[in-house]
């Protein structure tokens, strides 16, 4: 018996809003994860009553690429996640194996009141903000927009539409609340039941499939929608852009709110709609001539980027894994605020007998030096950098969107991580065993400052930031 | 538009598979003697086409993926198999892809040049495309003919793909004709929309008999050149006279296309080299405009290439009408490495 035969059956579970209609149906048909239902921090169970099966819970989005990577012999999770893997890499080991009755989110297009794909795409080159890539260039694509950009967002691809970009493709029910047109299906949704190909060809699955395709069966849809093209479409002069003359700001919501709340109260600055326990959209701040919009701070070097803000919050964290994927970009940080301290690092497992990334190095390729080393991460150009420059040889990234701690040592040798006190890393048994960057948050800029009273403004801004830190 | 396919027949003397895993996929390494042959087939290619005035150039391996999007470039299908990626300054969303076809980035070139003169150019150049299977870069040699009109340049081309398989030795070439231009014209004369046009000739090419039947029941008066076009291949210029006969009464936009066809085929038959008239399964529809060829030699294909009017003005030139042919260079060095 081969050791792949010998190991547990392996299913990837989804967490998030997916993890309580999840559980109620894996609870009813006897495929109990011990755990999973409560929302328990850890994040393998067990299942009662069935041996040689553990469950692991990961982010929805992260599940098809662990299923394909063969790590996990079974998940389930959204098909928009799924399919927006195989859209890209239809060669991949993913078979999808049935669709369960939990009417997960659908993909739409939408823009702002109004707004027309036909005449946009006639106008010059459309800006297209998504968090799903690969399911929009399919479509656009095959819309066969003549000249588009899309912008790759972290989240809130509905809170770019109209000023930052034309056209957004992310949920119904997110762009609906932003107050956004719907112009298109993208994708229909659903939740499925999907396997490794190769453990199907290979592996008795049966002890987890046979309860698991016992779950109730959805309609089976297409869940990739094809677009009429528009046609006759030529290819737009680039569209002209007038010179902006508001001062624009974006502060972050999330968990680098409060601080950047307190770091802006520190200089006197406050900006109506924006406070510690809220925020919309749009907050008031008391020059007319200054725009603020609250944005996810991992888009914000991206934006500063494209030109679409003078002044920026966010962690030097994002503002680094940024630079890792385009050095070039125009931004810079213009104050830290010395808020939000953290460390990111390559961590490992608590038990591996080395004080190194070198000693880990050459442990892991003790046996075996071909053996591909896997560094999970949030930071996925960040994560890539530094296996460039700690020359790991042969190494793949995976990209994760949380539930991180977990997936050392079973899911991959290295995370890049950030942590604050190393307690939570402690929890999990993990240790940083390379310290890459001291992160705290920052204001951020245009490399060139800009012209007339946007640059008066954007200096009275980083010296009152700039003052209060000073002041200590 | 120029295309060349690689099949498993060309997993190749030249190709080793490596097993070590330090080659990617679907890239190959040429040797000594596998690159000897490569040169002999690139100074067979340049010298032939540099007596025809052809000039050499080169275009850059990474171009603007938006070059490539508009319709009339690249199908969907195709896209979905480039490699395309962000580059180190893509912040704004421009992706950039590894040049995944040389005509369009030729076309580029030409329509850079701002003017919609008479230019013939010739280029060496590898193009990449994504394979499950067999050759992900693919070495390309290939013409391109701009503003010259399909009067003059198809005959041109055809003659000049003859005499570059000649010059490698090769025998016993044999053609493929057809024109883009009369399938458009029956289709829409059936009153389809262009998406429309685009299905019911993607049915006819899997053989949907029933699209023949669909198209019979729009266009009555063409039902017996629409069985002359969907199951009767023509074996020379004869088969456009009847096709003529046929179809004109009906579709009468076809007149220009169908004799565009027969001055191909009559040069084809000055030159004495047989062909078979595929009229109704000319492939990538969205692409041609015109006479579309396909040249084999021993029975292999070695060259394919047609007419692609809209191409320059596509891609933001002048408008110039434009042609051209493309082989693959590795597969033809297999070739005539096999025969030597």
């Amino acid at each position: 018996m081969t050791p792949a035969e010998t190991r547990p059956i392996r299913v990837a579970l989804p967490r998030g809003d997916l993890r309580t209609p999840v559980a109620e149906r894996l609870v009813a048909v006897g495929f109990e994860a011990e755990g999973y239902a409560e929302g328990s921090r850890t994040y393998q169970h067990g299942v009662v009553g069935r041996e040689g099966i553990i469950t692991r819970v990961f982010s929805d989005n992260d599940i098809p690429i662990q299923v394909a990577m063969g790590q996990y012999d079974l998940g389930i999770a959204s098909r928009m996640w799924i399919d927006e893997l195989l859209v890209r890499f239809p060669q991949d080991s993913i078979v999808p194996l049935r669709r369960f009755d939990i009417e997960g989110d659908s993909l739409v297009i939408a823009g702002a009141p109004g707004a027309n794909i036909a005449r946009l795409a006639s106008m010059g080159v459309v800006r297209v903000a998504t968090e799903y890539p690969n399911l929009a260039q399919h479509y656009l694509t095959r819309l066969r927009i003549p000249d588009y950009r899309l912008y790759e967002v972290w989240a809130q691809a509905e809170a770019w539409p109209p000023e930052d970009a034309e056209l957004a493709i992310a949920p119904r029910a997110a762009v609906t609340k932003e107050g956004l047109d719907v112009l298109g299906d993208v994708h229909r949704g659903g939740v499925w039941l999907i396997a490794n190909r190769a453990a199907l060809q290979n592996r008795d699955l049966s002890a987890a499939l046979e309860p698991l395709l016992a779950l109730p069966q959805g309609t089976e849809l297409e869940g990739v929608v094809v677009p009429s093209p528009l046609t006759g479409a030529l290819r737009a002069m680039p569209r002209p852009v007038a010179e902006r003359t508001a001062f624009r700001i974006a502060v972050p919501d999330g968990h680098a709110q409060r601080h950047t709340v307190a770091a802006l109260a520190d200089a006197g600055i406050a900006f109506k709609g924006y406070e510690e326990g809220g925020a919309t959209r749009h907050p008031v701040a008391e020059d007319p001539d200054v725009v603020v919009k609250v944005m996810r701070p991992q888009d914000m070097p991206r934006a500063v980027a494209l030109g679409h803000f003078d002044l920026a919050f966010t962690g030097r964290d994002w503002l680094r894994a940024f630079a890792a994927s385009f050095p070039a970009a125009p931004i810079v940080e213009l104050a830290d605020l010395h808020r939000s301290n953290y460390r990111m690092g390559a961590v490992v497992s608590e038990d591996l007998p080395v004080e190194t990334i070198e000693e880990a190095i050459a442990l892991w390729r003790r046996d075996d030096p071909e053996r591909t080393i896997r560094v999970a991460s949030e930071y996925a150009a960040l994560a890539d950098e530094y296996a460039r420059s700690r020359h790991l040889g042969r190494y793949s990234v995976i990209p994760i969107s949380g539930a991180s701690e977990g997936f050392v040592p079973e899911d991959a040798e290295i995370l890049i991580e950030g942590t604050e006190t190393g307690t939570t890393l402690r929890a999990n048994r993990l240790r940083m065993i390379d310290v890459i960057m001291e992160s705290t948050n920052c204001a951020i800029g245009s490399a060139v400052r800009p012209p007339g009273r946007r640059g008066e403004l954007r200096d009275w801004y980083v010296e009152r930031l700039s003052a209060v830190v000073a002041a200590g | 538009m120029t295309t060349t396919n690689t099949t498993s027949e060309q997993a190749s003397p030249m190709t080793a598979t490596s097993d070590s895993g330090l080659r990617s996929a679907g890239m190959r390494d040429l040797g000594p003697e596998a690159m000897a042959r490569f040169r002999r087939v690139e100074r067979a290619f340049l010298e032939t086409t540099a007596a025809r005035d052809y000039l050499e150039i080169r275009t850059p391996t990474i171009e603007p993926l938006h070059l490539y999007t508009s319709a009339g470039t690249l199908s969907p299908q195709a896209l979905d198999r480039v490699y395309s990626f962000l580059d180190w300054d893509g912040w704004s969303g421009e992706r950039v892809v590894l040049r995944p076809d040389a005509t369009v980035a030729v076309a580029r070139w030409y329509a850079e040049q701002g003017s919609a003169d008479v230019r013939r150019v010739a280029y060496v150049q590898p193009v990449y495309r994504f394979a499950a299977e067999g050759e992900r870069e693919v070495w390309q040699c290939g013409v391109e003919l701009f503003g010259a009109p399909a009067a003059t340049a198809d005959g041109e081309l055809l003659l000049l793909a003859r005499d570059f398989l000649g010059a490698l030795g090769l025998g016993s070439v044999t053609c493929e004709l057809a024109h883009a231009g009369i399938v458009r014209a029956v289709l829409a004369a059936a009153g389809l929309s262009p998406v429309q046009q685009v299905e019911a000739h993607d049915r006819m090419l899997d053989g949907d008999a029933g699209v023949v039947a669909d198209l019979t029941a729009a266009l009555p008066q063409a039902a017996a050149a629409l069985r002359l076009l969907s199951s009767v291949d023509g074996g020379s210029a004869g088969y456009v006279g009847n096709l003529r006969a046929a179809l004109l009464p009906s579709v009468p936009t076809a007149a220009t296309a169908l004799d565009e066809l027969e001055a191909a085929a009559r040069v084809l038959d000055t030159a004495g080299v047989p062909y078979r008239l595929l009229v109704g399964t000319s492939r990538s529809f969205e692409y041609y405009s015109g006479v579309a060829f396909r040249m084999s030699a021993g029975g292999r294909e070695c060259i394919s290439g047609g007419r692609y009017d809209g191409l320059a003005e596509t891609v933001g030139g002048v408008a110039a009408p434009g042609s051209g042919w493309g082989a693959d260079l590795v597969r033809l060095a297999e070739i005539i490495g096999v025969r030597s």
